[in-house]
This record gives structure tokens, C-alpha cells and sequence, in this order.
């Protein structure tokens, strides 16, 4: 297992690099220029000067890489054009934040997800598939910002049990933060939710029809038995391979769910440096995002190994 | 053959897709007395496969339906057992092998756990003790280094191998009947032969009586003490193995016998006799076989009653018994 996941990091590098020169290049590509919005209206052209030599852009572009990819290996992704804090310090202040969000939402949508699916399956063409089905088809055409609302007027303005919006470090009181990110958590999770009951379900369904649970019946295996450690296990190596997909839809969703519940995270951090054009801060999180996706893939393929023998010999 | 009662009874099972007109397996009556071995020969899609299922409580339902009879078994219907009852036989008293060894076994689950939890399950014995009887049972079906076999996946064995684990398993706790549906048909013929001497050995050792289903005549010279022969869903013919090689009555039984080279000669396929067997939805009314048979006649439109030609011997057709051996 450790050689494995030891050459899946050393392949992950050049993918790196890539996502590395496309952040960069990006920078380069995009149209408006960073410097004449730092430099304020009156464009005094000493100034620009002055802004241009500070942040190396006279340099050749090679350069400018190498400089900022030396930079970013000792932990300095730039510092933020609007705020002048170093970028590393935001993200590190946001991360955590939208993480927490990310993993409550991820822990929703697995424990309604996944049993929902498998009682769907195992109860086909039977009234609870029928509602499992219905009400995962609402989940998934309810779009979050309609959800995030009502649940708004309903949890905390009418029934006062939750807080509409705030953020409490995890540090700080557990047990508030968890409070305060719940309700945003569910709806992002409940749309997940509903993607990983269908492919629950279906994944449930193939492994059903299979051979050996026929046989781990014919033992006399109870049904929970059958169920769980005979057909879910084996159901699960296309449930993780779904669950690891869900991921960027994940990200994706915390962002307009952060706006939402006016949560002070990644989301919040990247939209106000996209229309700031705060460019060192928009390369930081693209980077982190990258960087993210390619480790939770490596984590993701481990599971598989660990659930399926057959991948585990070499 | 046998004053005591037999050890299974199967009377007028049916089975049917539910909502179809006619029945899948129609009528099925078998007896299988202890320790014999009774084989269920007929051609791909007679239904053999279905009669174990139902007699296994493993009809996937829907959209298979148990439409009736009984299967007595030490005093119980297993067809009407209730599901905490059958789970408490299954495994235990009366085990399965299937005939895909490939796609048979769990391949995310041990070998050895495979066999040890169905010990714990109706043995309540401790998780040491389950494991040593799975080593034991490895042994015995002679699984070369069956120490290290324990903890082998399902894909680090062949085919063959494999095969001998799931008799492990079935055997684990010596079940009274065995039920092998074509447990050689996806083996080399070399390993069919190894598989059906292991077999034969081990019911030898603990005295299981088994249903063995199968399409090789050759495998059924071998093996059988009584055969059952199914043609579209029905029993037309049952009796003493010899009874039935050497004196068959029925038109369909004849032609399987003629169309075999030799008894013995393992590998001889039910294919000669010409047409087909009719589909589910155009079953005919009387006798199932009539379409295909050369010697048909007006009162094969009515269902043919099984008749008694022998002490065990019986026969669904009008013309039996005949006179002489065909
Ligand atoms: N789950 C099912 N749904 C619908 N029809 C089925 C199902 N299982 C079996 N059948 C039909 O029932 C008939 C009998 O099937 P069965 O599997 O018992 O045949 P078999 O005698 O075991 O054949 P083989 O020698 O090929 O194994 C076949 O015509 C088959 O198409
Ligand atoms: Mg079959």
C-alpha cells in the first residue's frame, strides 16, 4: 500500500506542474491588468513603474514561473493584491471553514445516500422505491439557493432552532459550529444525497442479481448479512468512484451555499477576488483546489484497493 | 427401492414467471432417499435450475413464483418454511453448490471466511474454532496448501479450485442433502472428473444424499443411483439408474439414450434429437414432448398421467409401459 500510494504521488507531480503553468499562464492570458487597478484612478505613471519592477512583471515570462513557482515551494503564494496579506495566510484562514462544510455535507449525503439506495434496491419496484425515487428527484431538481432559503425561513426565522448564517471556528466551541454549519450542510448534502441514492441503487441492483449473493443465501446468511457484507461491499468500488466525482460538484455547490448563508469561506474568498481581480489570491486557491482534487483521487483509488482484493495484487 | 419413507419428498411443485400462463417447472414430484444420489438430467432450459432454486427457497421473487406443491424434508415443507426457519436449514441441513464457480464465490470476501461464517452462523461456534473447521473442510477437499488458502481471494484460485471451495463450503456443516447444479459444466473435462470423484468420496464419508443436476449423460452412468428426466418443465421419466439406461420408456428418454456414443463416455450432449422444446408461452396442452415425438397420437393431448413400470421406475407417457426395451 505504501508503494503504491508513494508512485501515485510521484505520477502525481507532473500533474502538478501542469495545473501550476495553467494557473500561471491564466494570469497572463486574462485580459485587465492588475497593476492599473492597484495604481487608482490617477494611473500616475511613475507609479506603475514602480508597482511593475516590484512584482517582477518587466521580467521574461520563464522567469516569472520559476521565481513564482520557488515562491510557492516555500509556502509564499504572493500576497493579495486588494488586502496586502500574504495569500497563504487567507487560505489558510478559509480553508478550514469551506473543509468543514465539505466533510458535514459529505457525511449527509453518505448516511442517507448510501442506505436509502440500498433499501431502494433491495425493496425494488415496492412502494418504498417509489418514494425513495420521487424524493430523490425533488433533492436533485430543487436547486440549492430555493432550498438554502426556505430552510432559512422555515429552521430559523419561524421555528428559531438554528442559526440563519455566522460561522464559529471548530476551535473555538465545537458544538456551536457544528450547530451554526448545519443547516448549510444539509442542503448541500441533500443534493448529493440524491446522485449517491441513484448510483446506490443501481450499483445495489447489478450486485443483487449476483451469484454469490445467491450463494451467501444458500449458506443461510441473514438478509442483513446478505445485504450489508455481501452486496454492499461489493457495491461500494463504484459508489467511492461517484463519491469522488460528487467531489468538485461538492466544491462547487459550498461556494453558492457560503454566499447563501454568508459563510466566511473558500467560496466567499474566490468570488471576491474574481470580481477584484485580486489575481494572486484567484492563482492560490485554483492551485489549492488542484492540488486538493489530485490527492483525494490518490485517496479515493486507495479505498478501492482496500475494498477490492483483485486490484490489490501486482 | 426403500421401505422407509424417503428423506425428501417433492410433491407437484410448480413454478411459473409470475403473470405467465403456463408453469416453468409443472408438477414436479421427486423422492430422494438418504445417502443416494439422484440425477436430474434434460436439456438447457427445462427447468432443472429452477426446481433446485424453489426447493432452496432462492426464487428471485419477482418474477419467479412458487405456484404450489410441497417438499418434505425431515417432517418440514420447505416450500412453506417461514424465512427464519429456512435460513436456520439452508447451509445446514440441506446445502448448494452452483455451477458458475467463477462468480459463485463473494470476491472481496476470504476463502476461509467464506466457509467460517456459515460454521458460526448455524454452528454458534467461536470465531477460532469456525476458522479451524473451514482449514478442515479445505483439507478434505484436498486444496493443496490449504493453510495459506484460508486467507486467499477467490481470484487467486482457478476454476477447479474454486469448485473445491465451494464444496467445502456446502459440506461445512454436513448438510443431510446436497444439491449440485452442474458443479462440473465450466471445468476442463479433467477437472469434472477430480470434482466428481471428490464428490462421490466425500457423501461416501458423511452419507449426504445428492440431487445432482446435470446435461452429461456420462456424468450420470457415473454418478447415479436414481435419474430424473425433465423435458420442459415436467418429470416424464424417473426411476433406478439402471431401470432407466437400460430399459427407458419414454420417447425423449430414448432419444437422450440413443443419442449418447457409450455409457460412460463423459461429455455426450442432449443435442440430437430433432426440434426444439417449445418456448414458455407455446407449451402445448397434453404432453410437452409431443411436437418432437415420432410415435405421437390423439390421446397425447391430454397430460399423460405418470404410470409405475417398475418397482422404481415411473413413466408420463401413453404408451408406456411397452413391451419390450427399445
Ligand atoms: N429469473 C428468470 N426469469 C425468467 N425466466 C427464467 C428465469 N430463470 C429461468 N427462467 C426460464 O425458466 C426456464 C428454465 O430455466 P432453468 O434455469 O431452470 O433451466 P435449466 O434446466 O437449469 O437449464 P440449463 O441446463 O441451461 O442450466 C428457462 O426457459 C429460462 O429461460
Ligand atoms: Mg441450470
Amino acid at each position: 500500500m505504501l508503494a503504491f500510494l508513494g508512485r501515485r504521488c510521484l505520477i502525481a507531480i507532473p500533474t502538478i506542474i501542469l495545473i501550476s503553468i495553467f494557473v500561471f499562464g491564466l494570469q497572463k492570458l486574462l485580459p485587465g491588468d492588475p497593476v492599473l487597478v492597484m495604481a487608482g484612478e490617477e494611473r500616475d505613471p511613475e507609479l506603475i513603474a514602480l508597482l511593475r519592477e516590484k512584482y517582477r512583471l518587466n521580467d521574461p515570462i520563464p522567469v516569472q514561473y520559476a521565481a513564482w513557482v520557488g515562491n510557492i515551494v516555500q509556502g509564499d503564494l504572493g500576497i493579495s493584491l486588494r488586502t496586502q496579506q500574504p495569500v497563504t495566510a487567507l487560505i489558510a484562514e478559509k480553508l478550514p471553514v469551506t473543509v468543514q462544510l465539505a466533510v458535514m455535507a459529505l457525511i449527509i449525503a453518505l448516511v442517507i445516500g448510501i442506505p436509502a439506495g440500498v433499501l431502494s434496491a433491495y425493496k425494488k419496484g415496492t412502494w418504498i422505491d417509489w418514494v425513495a425515487n420521487v424524493v430523490a428527484l425533488s433533492g436533485l431538481s430543487v436547486p440549492n439557493f430555493w432550498l438554502g432559503i426556505m430552510m432559512i425561513l422555515l429552521v430559523s426565522v419561524q421555528l428559531g432552532w438554528l442559526p440563519a448564517s455566522g460561522y464559529v471556528p471548530l476551535s473555538e466551541d465545537p458544538g456551536q459550529s457544528i450547530r451554526t454549519m448545519l443547516m448549510p450542510a444539509f442542503v448541500l448534502g441533500t443534493a448529493l444525497a440524491a446522485t449517491l441514492m441513484r448510483h446506490t441503487r443501481s450499483a445495489m441492483l447489478g450486485v443483487l442479481q449476483s451469484d454469490y449473493v445467491r450463494t451467501a443465501r444458500a449458506k443461510g446468511m441473514g438478509e442483513g448479512t446478505v445485504l450489508v457484507k455481501h452486496a454492499l461491499r461489493n457495491a461500494l468500488v463504484p459508489i467511492v468512484t461517484v463519491t469522488t466525482l460528487l467531489f468538485g460538484e461538492l466544491l462547487a455547490g459550498a461556494v453558492l451555499t457560503e454566499q447563501i448563508f454568508t459563510i466566511p469561506g473558500f467560496g466567499k474568498l474566490v468570488v471576491d477576488a474574481v470580481f477584484n481581480r485580486d489575481y494572486a489570491v484567484v492563482q492560490g486557491v485554483v492551485l489549492c483546489t488542484g492540488v486538493a482534487f489530485i490527492f483525494l483521487n490518490i485517496l479515493a483509488d486507495a479505498t478501492q484497493r482496500v475494498l477490492n482484493p483483485r486490484m490489490r495484487q501486482e | 427401492m426403500n421401505d422407509q419413507p424417503p428423506l425428501l419428498e417433492v410433491r407437484g411443485l410448480s413454478v411459473r414467471i409470475r403473470g405467465a400462463a403456463r408453469n416453468l417447472v409443472d408438477e414436479v414430484s421427486l423422492e430422494l432417499n438418504a445417502g443416494e444420489t439422484l440425477c436430474v438430467v434434460g436439456e438447457s432450459g427445462c427447468g432443472k435450475s429452477l426446481t433446485a432454486l424453489a426447493l432452496m427457497g432462492l426464487l428471485s421473487d419477482p418474477p419467479l413464483q412458487l405456484m404450489g406443491g410441497k417438499a418434505l424434508f425431515r417432517g418440514q415443507n420447505l416450500l412453506s418454511l417461514k424465512r427464519h426457519n429456512l435460513q436456520q436449514m439452508r447451509g445446514d441441513q440441506v446445502a448448494m453448490i452452483f455451477q458458475e464457480p467463477m462468480t459463485s464465490l463473494n470476491p472481496s470476501l476470504r476463502i476461509g471466511e467464506q466457509i467460517a461464517e456459515t460454521v458460526r452462523r448455524h454452528r454458534g461456534v467461536s470465531t477460532a474454532d469456525a476458522r479451524a473447521r473451514a482449514l478442515e473442510m479445505l483439507e478434505r477437499v484436498r486444496i493443496p496448501a490449504a493453510g495459506a488458502r484460508l486467507d486467499a481471494y477467490p481470484h487467486e484460485l482457478s476454476g477447479g479450485m474454486r469448485q473445491r471451495a465451494m464444496i467445502a463450503m456446502a459440506l461445512a456443516n454436513d448438510p443431510a442433502v446436497l444439491i449440485a447444479d452442474e458443479p462440473t459444466t465450466a471445468l476442463d473435462v479433467t477437472i469434472q472428473a477430480q470434482i466428481l470423484e471428490l464428490m462421490r468420496g466425500l457423501l461416501a464419508e458423511t452419507g449426504a444424499a445428492l440431487i445432482l443436476i446435470t446435461h452429461d449423460l456420462g456424468v450420470v452412468a457415473e454418478m447415479a443411483d436414481r435419474v430424473a428426466v425433465m423435458y420442459a418443465g415436467r418429470i416424464v421419466e424417473v426411476g433406478a439408474a439402471r431401470a432407466i439406461f437400460e430399459d427407458p420408456q419414454h420417447p425423449y428418454t430414448i432419444g437422450l439414450m440413443s443419442s449418447m456414443p457409450s455409457f460412460g463416455d463423459s461429455g455426450a450432449r442432449l443435442v440430437t434429437i430433432p426440434g426444439v422444446v417449445p418456448s414458455a408461452t407455446a407449451m402445448p396442452p397434453g404432453c410437452r414432448f409431443a411436437p418432437r415425438c415420432p410415435f405421437v397420437e390423439d390421446a397425447c393431448g391430454a397430460q399423460p398421467a405418470a404410470k409405475a413400470v417398475g418397482s422404481d421406475h415411473m413413466v408420463a407417457c401413453v404408451r408406456a409401459p411397452l413391451g419390450v426395451a427399445a
